[in-house]
């Protein structure tokens, strides 16, 4: 006897929608449960993880810095999951733009001027570009599969990151430790408000969402790559090229990678070091499908997943829970939004011996 | 499974922590705040700094208050401390040389709250350092190695190039060299505090290299794991580490924060903080050796006696004469290296075959 998966075909758009709710609400669930089980009164458990940090100005600030890369990385790969192409390694593409973007940072230190930091982004996002055109053209040319490919090459771009910030980028007055120097202001990001963290890169999220958002709904590369994701027959006989599509979301989402690596250089950490990224890439394959692969799914899912971060600090600091509450919560989150998906979007059918699954 | 005897635990903790009203005293306690760089659970570095905050609590009672967060790293470090300070932390602890910058610019930007960095080599107003004299340890596993090792090549998995570690490469090479000036020395750059994956590979490119005893400059037990494993021997970091490796270890050595940090916040509270540095050696309980395991009697008393004449001062680990790499002398006979000479070391003793990387 096996169980077979069978679309439901009544499942419409609120389910879609549906899901990820019923995923956040299982998971505020499982949390209270577990906050109960650790000695925590439960509700103000939730109140330090979700409250405090959106209750003033600073910590909204804190959180948009945290959601900014979350947020941009997520809106690329939702491009590409929805035409079915599987980029798993925006983390590599998050580096090799900070690298790039970084790079002129290290190079032009100490005789930049205004020119330095547009530089700096411009070549941040062409080199997550570029980074991410490696997977999709060995698919497109010689069929290799994307999801191997774009993960191995996060490897990649993590060990050249730790090379040269040991070696040709490291910091002469640095101690010895592995790391460039401080950027100068001129390859900063302008800070929005004084006393808080939040910079020019937040509004370069929120541009690029909605400019996203634009583009998938309104015109016809957005109709091309929900209905190759969705139809791919009949994307085909619409006369819509799959290689190209192809080339064109991983160069996209590599871009929006890019970006953010070099936003995430030149505005919050101001230096590269090893551990730059504490993990943005994969976390925003979360982001991109807890957003439903929408644009401003992924804005909403983004600064969702941020608070869960800064509220597990919190968490810490006021409660003393282990930092471990927060990866577990993570965990959670992404398996109910998996289960609620599957439940939600199909049945599940025993399969009778003899009689072929239903096509 | 959830016991049913688990949840009756929970839901008596709930009513006791609901029960009891915030603050029980009529005087605040002071909040003490403290940076870990690894997980708590590392058995080592981090492990014994959560530990020393726990004596710190245990001694002060409810005079203070102390929170901490884990596993912090760099690019989050000015989020946590901006967030331990509006959680009215009035003295935050930085436990690793790899914020000693970044708590520099904190400490600039809250000039109202006291800083203290491990490891550190400079102090604000403001910003205390401090840090145990862990070379003095260091010298003792020289000559136990070169007691032990019979290939005559010590294997040293090494964080990062910084001073701290640059110096206890250097000393662990002096105490061998005291007993057997043929000893060798081989290191592999971990480029990780914590890392117990790459610091068991280290491990293992150091052993398949021929070193028979190791020393660890990384703060997991992964190392001292594999040299059971393999069969050789080796040293623990940071907490007694017996219990990783009971046929290999020879000794660990055991930081013990708790005591000063008792004496940090006191002096907060006392009105008497000022930004001192502080580099406990033996003698000052900033942290000890543990028992000698998987020696010999003779080579216990060998170590024993080389301990007593570190805490007496009789041994020296940085008298001259040094001389680096580059065959230039540092120090002549009779001199002896200053605190500032140590803490900025960044070259290796000649008769070292180790360069540095990148």
């Amino acid at each position: 006897m096996a169980l077979v998966l069978e679309r439901r075909p009544e499942a419409g758009k609120w389910a879609l929608l549906l899901s990820p709710l019923l995923a956040v609400v299982l998971t505020l669930v499982s949390s209270l449960v577990i906050f109960w089980m650790l000695g925590q009164d439960p509700l103000r458990a939730l109140q330090v993880y979700f409250l405090l940090p959106v209750s003033d100005a600073w910590g909204l600030q804190e959180v948009m810095v945290k959601a900014t890369p979350l947020v941009l990385i997520a809106t690329g790969l939702a491009l590409c999951f929805r035409s079915n192409n599987w980029n798993i390694g925006a983390e590599g593409q998050f580096l090799i733009g900070a690298i790039c973007g970084g790079g002129v940072a290290v190079w032009t230190h100490g005789w930049g001027g205004p020119w330095v930091l547009p530089l700096m982004l411009a070549a941040g996002a062409l080199g997550g570009m570029a980074y991410a055109l490696i997977p999709a053209v060995l698919k497109v040319k010689l069929r290799v599969n994307e999801i191997l490919v774009s993960l191995m090459l996060v490897y990649v771009a993590d060990l050249l990151l730790d090379w040269l910030v040991r070696g040709p980028w490291r910091d002469p007055f640095g101690f010895n430790m592995p790391q460039t120097v401080t950027f100068a202001p001129e390859a900063t990001l302008p800070l929005l408000f004084q006393g808080g963290r939040m910079n020019l890169g937040s509004v370069i999220a929120l541009v690029v969402v909605v400019a996203a958002a634009v583009v998938m709904a309104r015109t016809l590369k957005g109709f091309e790559i929900r209905l190759v994701g969705q139809a791919p027959r009949a994307a085909r006989f619409a006369g819509f090229s799959d290689a190209r599509l192809t080339l064109t979301v991983f160069a996209v989402s590599g871009a929006l990678a890019g970006l953010a690596g070099v936003l995430e250089a030149a505005g919050t950490v101001r230096q590269l070091l090893p551990g730059f990224s504490v993990g943005y890439g994969f976390t925003a394959i979360i982001v991109a499908f807890l957003g439903r692969l929408n644009p401003v799914g992924c804005l909403i899912a983004g600064i969702f997943i941020a608070i869960t971060f800064i509220g597990g600090e919190n968490a810490q600091i006021v409660l003393r829970l282990p930092r471990d509450m927060t990866l577990v919560f993570q965990g959670m989150l992404l398996f109910y939004i998996l289960a609620c998906d599957t439940l939600i979007l199909y049945r599940v059918r025993r399969r009778v011996p003899g009689v072929g699954a239903q096509a | 499974m959830i016991h049913r005897r688990t949840l009756m635990t929970g839901a008596a903790a709930l009513a006791a922590s609901t029960a009891l009203p915030r603050h029980a005293l009529a005087a605040d306690p002071m909040k003490v705040g403290i940076v870990l760089i690894g997980p708590v659970g590392d058995f080592g570095w981090s492990t014994m700094h959560d530990r020393g905050r726990r004596r710190m609590e245990e001694v002060l009672g409810d005079a203070v208050e102390t929170t901490q967060v884990e596993a912090v790293a760099p690019p989050d470090f000015d989020r946590v401390v901006t967030q331990l300070v509006r959680a009215d932390c009035k003295l935050i602890f930085t436990t690793s040389f790899s914020y000693f910058q970044p708590t520099i610019r904190m400490a600039e930007q809250f000039p109202d709250v006291m800083f203290e960095n491990a490891t550190g080599t400079s102090t604000l107003p403001n910003m205390a350092i401090y840090n145990a004299r862990f070379y003095e340890g260091r010298y003792v596993q020289g000559v136990i190695a070169a007691m032990k090792s019979k290939t005559k090549q010590i294997g040293y998995v090494a964080a990062f190039p910084v001073p701290e570690v640059i110096h206890a490469i250097n000393t662990v090479m002096r105490g061998a060299w005291s007993v057997d000036p043929e000893m060798r020395i081989r290191v592999v750059w971990a480029n990780a505090w914590f890392n117990p994956g790459v610091e068991a590979d280290a491990a293992r490119a150091l052993i398949d290299q021929g070193c028979d005893v190791l020393c660890q400059h990384t703060d997991s037990p992964a190392p001292l794991q594999l040299a059971q494993e393999r069969g050789i021997y080796g040293f623990g970091q940071a907490s007694d580490m017996t219990q990783f490796a009971p046929n290999s270890h020879l000794t660990s050595s055991i930081n013990n924060w708790g005591d000063y940090y008792a004496s940090r916040a006191q002096a907060m509270i006392d009105g008497t903080w000022a930004p001192e540095d502080t580099w406990g050696g033996l003698d000052s309980g900033m942290f000890e050796l543990a028992p000698f395991t998987n020696m010999t009697p003779e080579e216990t008393a060998t170590a024993e006696n080389v301990v007593a004449g570190l805490r007496s001062g009789e041994i020296d680990p940085f008298a001259g004469p040094i001389v680096n790499q580059a065959g230039e002398q540092v120090i002549a006979e009779g001199e002896s290296l200053d605190d500032d000479a140590i803490r900025s070391m960044n070259y290796f003793y000649q008769g070292i075959d180790v360069s540095m990387p990148g």
